[in-house]
C-alpha cells in the first residue's frame, strides 16, 4: 500500500510543466531536482562505504598472492576460484559452520520455549510474584557482558560445562531470555483473549491452551524473537573465546581466528575462507530481512 | 523499562496467595516461568553474585583454592595505570562513536526516508555491515590498513595523497581513531534502523501542515521531525552508549590493544588480566568496578527518560 502512493507521489513530481503557468513553479521545481540530485549523491557514496570493505574481500579472495601483495587492481584479471577450495578444506570451515549451526539453532529453540512461555505468563496470567519476576527479568538486561563473562567461566568450570557444547548453549540461551520475554509479553499483550476464553470455556487446560491455541497464533512475535537472537547467537564471541580450547568445538568465529593465527595461512586463502564464514549469514540476512528489521524495532523499543 | 511496572502490579505480587485458586494460579505461573528463571538464576545472577565475591579472592584459573584478601585486588586495580587508560579509551570511544555514529544514522535515516526510489535497497545496504561478526570485520580490515600491502595506502597513494598515508592501526596517534572509525563503520546501522522506523511513524499530516504555511528543510526537521523522534533518540542513545563502552572484539581483533595501551579498552583488559596474566580475582574487581559504572549509569538513563515521558 505504502508503495503505491509513493509511486503516486513519485508521477506526480514528475509531471512535465512544458509553460511555467506562474513565476514560482520553475524555480522551486528545479530546487527540488538539486536537491534530489544531492540526496542520492550522499546515499550512494554511504552505500559504497558500507560495501567497499565486503566487495575488496572479495576480490582479494579471487587474486594471487602476488597480485593482492602487488596491489595493482581492484578486480581479479584472471579468478583463482581454487582459493575457495583451499580455504575450506585447510580451515576446516565444514567443521566450524557446522557448530556455529548447531549452537544458534540449540539457542534459538531454547530461547523460543523459555521466552514463549514466560512472556505468556507476565501477559495474560496473574499470579502471586509476577511483579517480582518482571523486575528480574528486566533488571538483568542492564548487567553488562564486562561484568558477567569472568564469573559466568568460572560457574562453568565448576559445573565442569567449559568446552562443552552444552555449556556453551545454555549461556546463549540464558542471554537472549530477557529480550526474547519482553517481545513476547508485548506480543501476547497486544493479541484478542476471545479464542483463550473459549477454550477455556471448552474445560482445556492452561498448558494445553498455550500449546494448541495461544503458540499457532504467534507465529510473528516468535520469528521477530528467532531472527534477532539467531543473529545474535551466530555471532557471539566473547564466551566463545572464553569457554573453548578444542578446536573441534569452535563456532567459526574460533575457526577463523586459529586458522588466522596458528597456521599462517596466505592472505588471499584467509580472505576467501572470511568469505565463505559470510555466507550464511549474509543469505539469512537477504531472506529475513523485514523479519529483522522488526526484531530489532521490537527488541530496543518495547 | 522498569519504570512501567504498574504500582498496583507491585502490590498484588508481595501479597501471599489465599485459597486454593489462588495457589492453583501461582503455581500455574510458576512454571510458565520456570525455564527463563532457573536459566537467569543459574547463569546470570549466581555469577553475578560470584564476581563479587570472587573481587575479594585471588584465583589463579585452575587451583582449588581461593583465599580471601580484602580490598587488596581492588587496592591494585586503582593503582593499575593500564586500566585507567584503557577507561580513558573507552570513554574516546564512546563520545565520538556516539556523536559521529548517531549523527550519521540520523541524516542516512532521513535521507532513505526522503527518497523515493531504493529504499528498500539501501536500507539493505547500510544494515549489512551490522550483521557480520567481529572477528570477520576485524579480518577484512587488518588486510585494508595493512601499511605496505594495504589497500588503503595505496589508494591513498593512487589519488596523489600519498603524505596521508599511514601506519593506521601500528602508529600510536593513529590506532585508536582507526579502531574507532572501523567500530562506526560496523555499528551505525543499528540506530539507522530505528531512526528510519521512527521516522516512517510521524504522521504525514504534520509536514503537510508545515507546507502550507512555507516551511522549510531545517526548520521541518527542527520542530517536526526532531520532537517527534525524541523517543526513539532516547532509546537509540542509551543502546549505542552501553554498546560502545562495551567494547571488546573489534579491538581485539584488529589491535589486541596494542600498540602499548594505545587502543586498550577495560572488557579486553578484564580479558587479559584474567585468561593471559592470571590474575583472576584482579580482574573481577576490575569487572566490579567497570560493570557497576554501567549499571549506573543505565539507571541514570533510564530515570531521567522516564521522567521525561511522564513529564
Amino acid at each position: 500500500m505504502t508503495v503505491r502512493s509513493t509511486e503516486l507521489a513519485d508521477h506526480r513530481n514528475h509531471i512535465p510543466i512544458d509553460a511555467p503557468s506562474g513565476d514560482q513553479v520553475p524555480v522551486r521545481r528545479r530546487r527540488i531536482r538539486a536537491d534530489r540530485i544531492g540526496l542520492y549523491g550522499l546515499l550512494v557514496v554511504a552505500a559504497l562505504l558500507a560495501l567497499f570493505p565486503l566487495l575488496w574481500m572479495v576480490s582479494g579472495s579471487l587474486q594471487s598472492l602476488d597480485e593482492l601483495l602487488a596491489g595493482k587492481s581492484l578486480l581479479p584479471l584472471n579468478p583463482k576460484w581454487g582459493n575457495y577450495v583451499t580455504a575450506w578444506v585447510q580451515g576446516d570451515l565444514g567443521m566450524y559452520l557446522t557448530n556455529s549451526i548447531t549452537y544458534t539453532l540449540g539457542a534459538v529453540a531454547g530461547i523460543l520455549v523459555a521466552s514463549s512461555m514466560a512472556g505468556y505468563a507476565l501477559a495474560r496470567l496473574d499470579f502471586w510474584g509476577k511483579g517480582i519476576f518482571t523486575f528480574i527479568i528486566l533488571a538483568v538486561m542492564i548487567i553488562p557482558a564486562p561484568a558477567m563473562f569472568l564469573a559466568q567461566y568460572r560457574l562453568l568450570t565448576d559445573l565442569g560445562l567449559t568446552n562443552s557444547r552444552l555449556g556453551y548453549v545454555l549461556i546463549l540461551i540464558t542471554s537472549g531470555i530477557p529480550m526474547g520475554t519482553l517481545i513476547m509479553r508485548s506480543f501476547f499483550a497486544s493479541q484478542p483473549k476471545d479464542l483463550e476464553e473459549a477454550a477455556a470455556l471448552d474445560g482445556a487446560s492452561a498448558v494445553r491452551i498455550f500449546a494448541s491455541v495461544i503458540l499457532p497464533l504467534a507465529k510473528p512475535g516468535l520469528a521477530a524473537v528467532a531472527v534477532i537472537q539467531g543473529l545474535a547467537a551466530w555471532n557471539e564471541y566473547l564466551m566463545a573465546l572464553v569457554l573453548f580450547d578444542d578446536n573441534s568445538l569452535m563456532p567459526i568465529q574460533r575457526g577463523l581466528t586459529s586458522f588466522d593465527s596458528a597456521e599462517t595461512p596466505q592472505q588471499q586463502i584467509l580472505l576467501a575462507a572470511t568469505a565463505i564464514s559470510i555466507v550464511p549469514v549474509i543469505v539469512f540476512y537477504l531472506l529475513a530481512q523485514r523479519h529483522i528489521v522488526k526484531g530489532i524495532g521490537a527488541g530496543a523499543i518495547k | 523499562m522498569p519504570a512501567q511496572l504498574a504500582p498496583s502490579a507491585l502490590r498484588r505480587s508481595f501479597r501471599a496467595p489465599q485459597g486454593r485458586a489462588d495457589i492453583r494460579r501461582t503455581l500455574l505461573g510458576l512454571f510458565f516461568l520456570s525455564p527463563a528463571i532457573v536459566l537467569i538464576a543459574t547463569f546470570t545472577i549466581t555469577p553475578f553474585a560470584q564476581a563479587i565475591l570472587l573481587s575479594f579472592q585471588s584465583w589463579d584459573g585452575v587451583s582449588p583454592d581461593t583465599p580471601f584478601v580484602g580490598w587488596a585486588n581492588y587496592e591494585s586495580v586503582f593503582k593499575n595505570e593500564a586500566f585507567w587508560a584503557s577507561m580513558q579509551n573507552v570513554a574516546a570511544f564512546a563520545v565520538v562513536g556516539f556523536f559521529v555514529g548517531n549523527g550519521v544514522a540520523i541524516t542516512m535515516a532521513v535521507a532513505v526516508n526522503n527518497v523515493i526510489r531504493g529504499k528498500t535497497f539501501f536500507r539493505t545496504v547500510f544494515y549489512l555491515p551490522g550483521v557480520l561478526s567481529v572477528v570477520v570485520v576485524g579480518l577484512i580490515f587488518t588486510s585494508l590498513f595493512s601499511p605496505q600491502s594495504g589497500t588503503l595506502n595505496r589508494l591513498l597513494d593512487i589519488a596523489g595523497l600519498g603524505t596521508l598515508q599511514q601506519n593506521w592501526l601500528g602508529d600510536p596517534a593513529m590506532a585508536l581513531p582507526s579502531v574507532i572509525a572501523v567500530f562506526i563503520w560496523f555499528h551505525w546501522g543499528f540506530g539507522f534502523l530505528l531512526f528510519l522506523a521512527g521516522l516512517q511513524d510521524i504522521p504525514p499530516e504534520l509536514y503537510e501542515a508545515a507546507d502550507l504555511d512555507g516551511a522549510r528543510t531545517w526548520a521541518k526537521f527542527r520542530y517536526i521531525t526532531w520532537p517527534q523522534l525524541a523517543p526513539v533518540t532516547t532509546i537509540v542513545s542509551l543502546l549505542t552508549l552501553l554498546a560502545a563502552l562495551q567494547v571488546f572484539g573489534t579491538v581485539q581483533v584488529l589491535t589486541n590493544g596494542g600498540p602499548g595501551y594505545h587502543t586498550m579498552v577495560p572488557t579486553l583488559q578484564i580479558y587479559s588480566e584474567a585468561f593471559t596474566n592470571h590474575e583472576y580475582g584482579n580482574a573481577a574487581a576490575m569487572s566490579v568496578v567497570f560493570g557497576g559504572a554501567l549499571v549506573l549509569l543505565s539507571l541514570v538513563q533510564l530515570t531521567v527518560s522516564a521522567r521525561r515521558s511522564r513529564a
